[in-house]
């Protein structure tokens, strides 16, 4: 009886219970594009979230999916849901084994790998069209112990360093290694009070940026052979970093954060780094923020042992071995990826290619923005390719590595010890304890 | 013990008058009792002597002592509700000593006390029970031994007998009377029965329409009603009222009695009285009827006592009278009593 | 024959009817699939589910009897989020019940402009908790937090102190029981002004005349006998405190370093967005024998204590 408010499961069987009625409650928008109506018309379904740029779903739903649906004689119908809402949903669809046919992931789901058709046909129909799909992408839906593609990526958003360039120009220093930054926005903190905001929360931004620490500290959760290896001296040395970084160079504030804190911290002017994918500056272009121009971009920072960064979104899409029109699903990603400029242009640079070549003038479409000032503001993303990495670095990512991602394990260890309330040291074992559990877990059930 | 007064007290609720400029006096250990209908402001009155209401205007004194800015609590007073509101989670032993408790007495004299006031009402053995373990009777001992146990100056009792069924109701009353008579407390006793007031009452105090009426021995209140509604009110069959020009003629239906079982030597004033219905009381007998000219066609009782031997046939006529001295006459248009005059 | 069956049918129609058995069975019946259907057929797929291996994308499942329950007293995390759901549930509790008396005393009485101040009170519980949750999630924000704003233009906090509610332990779970409270408040208020309102005057009546004060009155009087219903709100908000994690979903997702993590919160991480769904179970239905435990005893405790 005290159970009966539990979300993880009682919702799920709820669903499964009460069938696909019940699939439709909670979902946004619903957008449903008539096609010629004809006895053989087919019907696609896709669920993915509510896009941080608008102009994006006012494009996918308003041109793409329509000229899509008349050319391929099917009614496609998109369902928005928010990010939050995700894993839910799709928990929901596995369950009642009834749903969308392509669900769009936001990062990497192994977990699903039984209940997803391999991916592989796409990928290499893409290829043979398109040219190669970049490592990032593969890195995130392949399975190398089942050599099963559990995913099919059409695309990733970078996650540069978002710093205000008038603070560190007035104290003559530029964010391009982590000590730069402890160092700098230590001198900005001190001169203007304005702290740099790498997250210690329960959140997102703060799991990608504290990874990102990590593995140009040439620490990792696992290797390249899925063994766990996050105890070592480069996770100890990474920790030890990022306390000595809130104690120069932030407030306690990064603790309280959610998703979007990083985005008011920057645009209220009250932070002088962030790491985040552009919506902080499109934000700031789009309302007219007078900070905005001031905020430029930067290059994953260097670490001891090497330049990395993370991607801030992987977008995954999924195809349900249950689904009703698999072929269908299939044939509209390929097409997607055909069409994919158009895509990168609604997203406001927001969407990267993982098959670069259907955007042959990347370069010079981010050199030149309308929006940004100076126009060139994105132009370093250009070689993010060579500094942006996957969740799972240096292998692939895995059920282990996504419940570890999702039980906030690492963000965790990196808080206490920044808070003080454990040594580095500690954190470390606790939180390697903690991974050693977990991938233990998945490796008993065969995952990894 | 003290004198409860009541200086022209008033209640308004809104604008229904419940207490309507009441003034009265108690006497130092007496047994008063406020009858009145309900609805007539008795237990109005009598809350506001408890300090459970305010009064609107007017003052309520407690020997000597304006009270009305005082809680109930510094009232030295006791109250016993209808209801009994006794604690229904507490034993009867703790109901009993709570207001000995809130008076801070210590715990060994708490005991005795509590063991005194069970004592005065028999009701020893209870003190482990809890009040939905007793009957009616007995929860209505230890209400008043709860109001007892600490002493009171006043105690004030809110038909604290209605709950009971007829036979211990009569039982209950005597021995309430007999355990006033022997604490000698002031005692104000609210009731709308009139048997009970009469039995009761060292005097009565008739309220209706929140106005007090008529204040005296049960005996003169019965005897001499100040008005008409105190004279229907008191008394089982009422008293019959018949119109004559403009006044009222009033008399007890004991006193109308057929001619013959008056003495001779009495002034009597005689009536035609045409029989309509009998009904046996086993006690005696309830004779109703017309009146014949000059009082033509009113309906009149008359009460006669078993003793009477006589044989009535209804729808024959008969003679009846009444003693010129019980006739009582009021005013038909205020209702109050007025100096006898010949009929 | 047609005929003929049908007014057998229609005469056992009309026997059905009046036979108080059947029909009472048949009333009873939606109650009982609704039970049977969204609390039973889920609570014991969860239990199933925690003796099983399943994760989130799995469709078999093996039995692993104890083991994820074993698995989960070894971990720190759980451990933690063990003790805070207990602080959480009890100090909030005890908050409730105190701020409920109060206000349900205070609502008995009659005074001006009295039904806009239950309107108020009442508005917290009618409002859905998640919009709720995300205004309170604005109070308390770093930078653009409202009571900051006030202790600042007030003078209590000098202009470049902020107070980080959400980011030290004790302060973040302070914020997470004081959202919960705010939350659970207008039940409990208005469960004690039916419990307040069913005690009968004469008693408060006799309490005054018998000379109990303010505190005797209250403490003596008054709350033992609502003390029944009193009961069904401390339990109502026990399990909610138990197994309800939206406050903490929306506020803190657990952090900072699972120092509001609860067990309800837990098991979300861990089911639905770690995919260990068997552990995830584990998790929730840990504290499911303390629960029924202390359902019984409060009920018992109620029954025990109720009046005539």
């Amino acid at each position: 009886m005290g159970q009966k408010k539990n979300k993880p499961v009682s919702r799920r069987d709820f669903i499964k219970t009460a069938g696909t009625a019940a699939l439709a409650v909670g979902v946004g928008a619903h957008i449903i594009v008539p096609g010629r109506a004809s006895a053989q018309q087919k019907t696609l379904k896709i669920l993915q979230w509510n896009h941080f740029v608008p102009g994006y779903d006012k494009w996918f739903h308003n041109t793409y999916i329509k000229e899509w649906g008349e050319k391929n004689n099917t009614k496609v119908i998109v369902d928005n849901i928010g990010l939050a809402g995700l894993n839910s949903r799709a928990a929901a669809e596995v369950s009642a084994q009834k749903g969308h046919d392509l669900f769009l992931f936001l990062w990497p789901a192994p977990v699903y790998e039984d209940q997803v058709i391999d991916h592989r046909e796409i990928y290499e129909e893409c290829e043979r069209k398109y040219g190669k799909a970049i490592d990032l992408a593969i890195r995130s839906t392949y399975n190398p112990k089942t050599k099963k593609y559990y995913g099919f990526s059409d695309s990733y958003v970078p996650d540069p360093i978002n710093y205000r360039k008038d603070l560190w120009d007035d104290v003559g220093m530029f964010p391009d290694t982590w000590d730069d930054i402890r160092v700098g926005g230590g001198k900005i903190k001190k001169k203007h009070g304005i702290p740099v905001g790498i997250g210690l929360a329960s959140e997102i931004d703060t799991n990608m940026a504290l990874r990102a620490i990590m593995y140009s500290f040439g620490s990792s959760v696992h290797d390249a052979e899925s063994k766990p290896v996050l105890k070592s001296e480069n996770t100890l040395e990474a920790i030890k970093f990022v306390k000595a970084l809130h104690k120069e160079a932030m407030t306690d504030e990064v603790f309280t954060w959610d998703a979007s804190s990083n985005n008011r911290f920057m645009l209220s002017g009250k932070g002088s780094l962030a790491l985040n994918a552009i919506s902080i500056t499109r934000t700031g272009e789009n309302k007219k923020i007078p900070v905005t121009d001031n905020i430029w971009l930067a290059k994953a920072a260097k670490g001891p042992v090497r330049r990395i960064g993370l991607e801030h979104v992987m977008d995954v899409y999924v195809i349900w071995k249950f689904a009703e029109n698999i072929e269908g699903a299939k044939q509209f990603l390929i097409d997607y990826v055909g069409n994919f400029r158009s895509g990168f242009l609604a997203s406001e640079f927001y969407n990267f290619p993982c098959f670069p070549k259907t955007v042959p003038d990347f370069k010079t479409l981010i050199s030149k923005d309308s929006k940004a000032k100076p126009p060139d503001k994105y132009k370093v993303l250009e070689d993010v390719l060579d500094w942006a990495t996957n969740v799972g670095y240096p292998g692939y990512a895995n059920a282990a590595i996504d419940e570890v991602f999702s039980t906030w394990v690492i963000s965790t260890m990196f808080a206490q010890a920044a808070a003080g309330k454990m040594t580095p040291k500690d954190a470390l074992n606790q939180a390697d304890k903690e991974v050693r559990r977990i991938f233990k877990k998945w490796r008993d059930r065969g995952k990894i | 013990m003290a004198i409860v007064e009541a200086r022209n007290i008033r209640k308004y609720f809104g604008e229904v008058r419940a207490v309507d400029g009441v003034n009265l006096a108690t006497r130092e250990g007496e047994f008063l009792v406020l009858l009145g209908p309900s609805g007539c402001g008795k237990t109005t009155l009598l809350r506001m002597i408890a300090g459970l209401e305010k009064p609107s205007a007017g003052e309520i004194v407690i020997g000597a002592q304006v009270v009305n800015s005082l809680p109930p609590r510094a009232r030295k007073i006791a109250m016993v509700f209808q209801s009994y509101a006794l604690y229904p989670h507490m034993r009867v032993f703790n109901n009993i000593a709570f207001p000995l408790k809130a008076q801070g007495v210590p715990k060994k004299a708490r005991k005795e006390k509590v063991e005194w006031a069970a004592a005065m009402f028999g009701i020893e053995r209870l003190l482990d029970r809890k009040p939905r373990e007793l009957s009616g009777g007995e929860r209505q001992r230890v209400a008043l031994a709860r109001a007892l146990v600490r002493e009171p100056d006043v105690f004030l009792l809110d038909e604290p007998l209605s709950n009971l069924d007829a036979k211990l109701r009569t039982a209950a009353r005597y021995e309430l009377q007999q355990f006033q008579k022997r604490i000698g407390t002031t005692t104000i006793y609210v009731t709308h029965d009139q048997v009970e007031a009469m039995g009761l009452g060292d005097r009565i105090a008739v309220m209706n329409e929140g106005k007090l009426r008529q204040m005296g021995m049960p005996q003169e209140v019965y005897d001499e009603p100040a008005d008409t509604f105190v004279a229907s009110f008191l008394g089982s069959p009422p008293m019959n009222m018949v119109e004559r020009n403009n006044d009222i003629v009033g008399f007890r239906p004991e006193h109308l009695l057929p001619t013959e079982v008056h003495g001779t030597s009495e002034h009597l004033v005689t009536f035609q009285f045409h029989l309509s219905r009998v009904e046996h009381l086993g006690a005696g007998r309830l004779l109703y009827g017309l009146l014949g000219a000059p009082f033509a066609d009113q309906k009149v009782i008359a009460n006669l006592a078993s003793n009477v031997m006589i044989v009535f046939q209804p729808g024959m006529s008969y003679t009846f009278a009444v003693k010129t001295a019980n006739l009582k006459f009021f005013d038909r248009a205020t209702g109050l009593r007025i100096e006898p005059r010949p009929l | 024959m047609t005929v003929l069956r049908s007014t057998v049918l229609g005469a056992r129609l009309i026997r059905l009817r009046d036979d108080e058995h059947w029909l009472g069975r048949l009333m009873l019946a939606p109650a009982i699939a609704y039970i049977a259907l969204l609390i039973g057929f889920p609570f014991f797929l969860a239990l199933y589910y925690s003796v099983s291996d399943i994760t989130v994308g799995g469709r078999t499942m093996s039995y692993v009897g104890l083991r994820n329950f074993l698995a989960i007293v070894q971990n720190p995390t759980f451990i933690m989020a063990l003790k805070n759901t207990l602080t959480f549930a009890f100090v909030s509790q005890i908050l409730v019940l105190i701020l409920a008396n109060v206000l349900a005393q205070a609502l008995m009485k009659d005074f001006r402009g009295k039904w806009v101040v239950r309107f108020l009170i009442l508005l917290p519980w009618v409002a859905p908790i998640s919009l709720g949750s995300i205004g309170w999630l604005w109070m308390f924000d770093s930078i653009y937090s409202v009571i900051n704003w006030t202790l600042q233009a007030v003078g209590i906090l000098d202009h470049n102190t902020r107070i980080m509610w959400l980011g030290k332990p004790a302060l973040a779970m302070a914020s997470v029981i004081t959202v919960h409270v705010w939350r659970l408040l207008p039940l409990a208020t208005v469960i004690l002004i039916a419990g307040l309102s069913s005690v009968p005057q004469d008693i408060h009546d006799a309490a005054a005349v018998d000379g109990a004060g303010f505190w005797r009155h209250h403490f003596q009087i008054t709350i033992p006998l609502v003390a029944p219903i009193m009961t069904v709100a401390v339990l109502f908000g026990f399990v909610f405190a138990f197994t309800d994690m939206i406050v903490i979903y929306v506020l803190t997702r657990g952090g900072p370093y699972n120092s509001t993590q609860v067990l309800a919160s837990l098991a979300f991480f861990t089911g639905i967005d770690g995919g260990d769904l068997a552990e995830g179970a584990a998790i929730s239905l840990f504290l499911f024998p303390l629960l029924v435990a202390a359902a019984f005893a409060f009920l018992h405790l109620a029954r025990r204590v109720e009046v005539t």
